[in-house]
């Protein structure tokens, strides 16, 4: 009985606030919404930066994942550690530590100035912020995915003459492609939903810096119903990223690795 | 289960109670968050709840337990009086833009007309909050909105994030209150703009309808306006209204 309303009350709790805004606009004029100067900018600013923000977090992480994951080194722990530390730290921390890094007295501000690099206010800034607060949480879940691989299947790869390269492409990314996927989905997600380093680090500029929560901030004064219908907007592209990422891996995961790599699952 | 219902109800009750219990005897004042500083100097026992002015409306619309209500404009204070919530305002203060430039200047900006230059970076307020539409006032009576406009970098929602963006040094310049300026003096530098050209900007004190604490309510105003009130107010960089 007690399990049963703790988990009435826990999804009621959820997805109460959601339905509302969906309660509150219309679907009709949450479409229309789509055609508002400052809903569609946003939407726009949000989506290529985070596209490129999340690029460069697989490309880099992905192989600092399995590092981190195959590796015995002394202080891994510590690095590990290190790099989840942006995961409990507030975005506003993140923004000022982004400002005191890469801003124009910050400590590298000369460097970048000299190479006529200015990061402030400009689409960089926000993939900085992105990339910044999004890495970990794939990091995270990358490193577990690939602790999952069976040790054996790397070794007789290895044995059968296979580079640590090949290894590493054929061999380990499809076999933790499950949980590559599912990290991947959970930081693309906050990458799109990141607001506090943003606003501290690259400002709000309407077509420029502008992201979706930025938007519905700076309408949340103007007008409440177009923030609900960022809002409402928001909801269904972070669910369809969601389910389309999860649906893909799950696909993935359900044709290769257990028919052909059978060993993983026995483990 | 019904245990367990009663206990979510008091857990409830207990967590959105003190605001109307706790208030006992002690006045509740809601204020905008410029006056943050100068309030407590005037007078320090009320409970002070500092936000933006239009937030502040919107609870005390939705019964939120404020007993006076003094707005950074006097749009929410009338449309509060007109639907009765709020007793007849009084302006107490009125504020002014500057130009805030970062102490080291690395643009040379002696005026508000450098800003047309093209490669300054200029913040300002987005169009919702009142320092943006103030702005955007006195940039039109000046007629450089366009060029300057062009060379805006951010439209950040509220004044600290223009103040901190420029004492940074992130930002070329940027448009705030003269209150602001003053608890970053020693990072920036203040560009006066020409007085005919300046929005009006007035502070707006009300009474809220349904509060049982009239006579403090009355006697906090009466602070507010008095000689030693003023005095504060000018002091933070606030101008006061001839008295009347």
């Amino acid at each position: 009985m007690f399990v049963a309303v703790s988990a009435a009350i826990t999804f009621t709790f959820l997805l109460l606030p959601l339905a509302a805004i969906f309660l509150r606009v219309p679907v009709l004029d949450l479409i229309e919404q789509l055609g508002n100067d400052v809903a569609r900018d946003a939407l726009l600013v949000s989506l290529k930066t985070s596209a490129i923000a999340h690029a460069a977090v697989l490309l880099v992480g992905t192989p600092t994942a399995y590092l981190l994951a195959r590796r015995r080194f002394r202080g891994r722990s510590l690095v590990v550690t290190l790099t989840e530390i942006p995961l409990v730290l507030p975005p506003a921390v993140a923004g000022i530590g982004l400002l005191a890094a890469f801003g124009r007295f910050g400590l590298l501000g000369d460097e970048l100035d000299a190479l006529g690099i200015q990061i402030g206010f400009t689409q960089l800034a926000v993939i900085l912020a992105v990339a910044f607060v999004e890495s970990p949480f794939y990091l995270r879940g990358a490193i577990a995915a690939f602790e999952a691989v069976d040790d054996n299947l790397i070794f007789a790869a290895r044995t059968l003459g296979a580079g640590p390269w090949r290894v590493f492409l054929r061999i380990a990314v499809p076999l933790a492609a499950g949980g590559l996927g599912a990290a991947s989905a959970l930081a693309l997600a906050r990458g799109l939903g990141e607001f506090g380093a943003t606003i501290i680090f690259a400002g709000s500029l309407q077509g420029v810096t502008q992201t979706l929560p930025l938007a519905i901030y700076a309408e949340l004064d103007t007008d409440f119903d177009v923030a609900l219908a960022i809002s409402a907007l928001f909801v269904v592209v972070g669910a369809a990223i969601l389910i389309g990422l999860k649906a893909f891996t799950w696909a993935r995961f359900d044709s290769t690795s257990p028919s052909r790599l059978a060993p993983s699952t026995s483990r | 289960m019904r245990a367990l219902a009663t206990l979510f109800a008091v857990v409830a009750l207990s967590l959105s109670l003190p605001s109307a219990t706790g208030a006992g005897g002690n006045l509740t004042v809601f204020t905008a968050a410029s006056l943050t500083e100068v309030f407590p100097k005037i007078d320090p026992s009320p409970r002070y709840s500092f936000a933006g002015s239009d937030q502040l409306a919107l609870q005390i619309r939705q019964g939120a337990p404020a007993d006076v209500y003094a707005a950074a404009s006097p749009k929410h204070p009338q449309l509060l009086y007109q639907d009765g919530l709020v007793t007849k305002p009084i302006t107490f203060a009125t504020n002014k833009l500057v130009v805030l430039v970062p102490r080291s200047n690395p643009r040379h900006i002696d005026s508000v007309y450098d800003l047309r230059r093209s490669g300054v970076k200029v913040v300002i307020g987005d169009r919702g909050v009142p320092i943006g539409a103030y702005t955007r006032q006195l940039l039109d009576a000046l007629g450089i909105t366009d060029a300057v406009v062009r060379n805006v970098v951010s439209e950040e929602t509220d004044v600290k994030g223009i103040v901190s963006k420029v004492a940074l040094g992130e930002a070329d310049a940027g448009f705030v209150y003269v209150t602001d300026s003053k608890p970053v003096a020693s990072r920036v530098r203040r560009i006066q703009l020409p007085n005919w050209a300046q929005p009006s900007i007035r502070y707006q004190i009300s009474i809220v309808s349904s509060t049982p604490r009239k006579v403090g309510a009355r006697a906090f105003i009466r602070k507010v306006t008095s000689k030693r009130g003023r005095t504060l107010l000018l002091r933070a960089g606030f101008g006061v209204p001839k008295k009347r």
